[in-house]
């Protein structure tokens, strides 16, 4: 049975069209020590701040979109379970809506350029096509990407250097192994700043979908040093 | 890659020790701590050896019980030790080879200890 615990929440608050920096608001919270970090901001707008900004769907970890950073760590908030002391943020390195809402157009700009769709030399005849199953497996895996932005936001290559992040290697890895699939992957994952990786696995550590972007860049790589992958433009 | 189960039941991920974060930050330490140490070395070898640094020579008696001291030597070896194995995790890599980042970690901060211990035992004559 999930016994009753007294949580204190320190909340990010900003509103980049009235205030000049973020600010902190701490909250007492009673819940349950089996409530997730969504719990908690929930009942924080319900009964004490109707006006804080926070974004949720599903509540499930499939639709990615409630992002938060808890104590620093970048985790998904419908998963993550809530701790008795917590520091709640947006998800960093975006621009703020509001309070922990981020905007999301950037990533959705990057995806778009990126072009994630196979790229066929010839057009789709339609019906389903002739793939290996293990084949078929691995990329269905490598497609559950929530695209949460949780790997982008804790790795420490896109704090310090010119890299996409780990979320944009992955799918283009994704592409990359699509039999169907005739552009050249490996160039648009230097392009995105691949080489700037600094191989830390901290995004397969954080990834809600246990899926490793490490991975398909360390695959990425192995293609550049011994000349695997396709190379078509 | 491991296969997702979802829905999940619950994360602690905000408890847990970052392993990444951990090793890329000990393996810069420990570069730092290398060119530190080659540096301080060639400076004390210079004033043990050149004679025109006699008289800094003479001005530093507590130099040789400093180098005496077996942790210093200790920390240089697990740091040694750290950044090649860490380096070379990182370089195998880089061909594809996938080496589990917490098993890697622990291997290689293990063995970093193990060989930065046997000095303090080689200083104490075991």
């Amino acid at each position: 049975m999930p016994s009753d615990i007294k949580l204190r929440a320190e909340v990010q608050r900003y509103d980049p069209s009235s205030d000049a920096a973020p600010r902190y608001e701490t909250y007492e919270v009673a819940g349950k020590d089996n409530w997730r970090v969504l719990d908690v901001i929930r009942s924080i707008y319900e009964n004490q701040c109707g006006d804080l900004a926070y974004q949720f769907a599903c509540r499930a970890g499939r639709c990615g979109t409630c992002g938060v950073k808890v104590n620093g760590v970048p985790v998904l908030a419908c998963q993550e379970r809530c701790k008795p002391r917590m520091r709640i943020e947006p998800l960093t390195p975006f621009p703020v809506l509001r309070d922990l809402v981020v905007d999301r157009s950037e990533v959705e700009a990057r995806y778009e350029k990126h072009g994630l769709a196979p790229k066929r030399k010839t057009p789709y005849a339609g019906g389903p096509e002739s793939i290996a199953p293990q084949l078929a497996e691995e990329l269905c895996r490598m497609d559950s990407c929530l695209a949460c932005m949780v790997c982008v936001s804790g790795c420490p290559a896109v704090a310090e250097r010119a890299f996409d992040g780990p979320a944009f290697m992955l799918k283009l890895r994704h592409m990359a192994k699509h039999p169907a699939d005739t552009a050249n992957r490996l160039k648009q994952a230097i392009e995105g700043g691949m080489l700037e990786c600094f191989g830390c696995d901290l995004c397969t550590q954080l990834c809600p979908a246990d899926l490793s972007p490490a991975q398909a860049i360390r695959e990425f790589r192995r293609d550049l040093v011994f000349g695997g992958g396709r190379g078509h433009d | 890659m491991t296969k997702a189960l979802l829905p999940r039941n619950t994360t602690r991920q905000a408890e847990g020790m970052s392993y990444g974060e951990v090793a890329r930050i000990l393996h810069r330490v420990s570069g730092a701590v290398i060119v530190l140490f080659v540096l301080v070395h060639m400076m004390v070898q210079a004033v043990w050896h050149v004679p025109a640094f006699a008289a800094a020579k003479a001005a530093a008696p507590w130099l040789k019980p400093l180098q005496e001291q077996n942790w210093i030597h200790a920390i240089l070896f697990f740091a040694i030790a750290f950044h090649t194995f860490y380096g070379l995790k990182l370089l195998l890599g880089d061909l594809g080879i996938r080496i589990h980042y917490r098993t890697a970690f622990w291997s290689i901060v293990s063995v970093s200890i193990l060989v930065g211990l046997r000095e303090v035992l080689r200083y104490a004559g075991i």
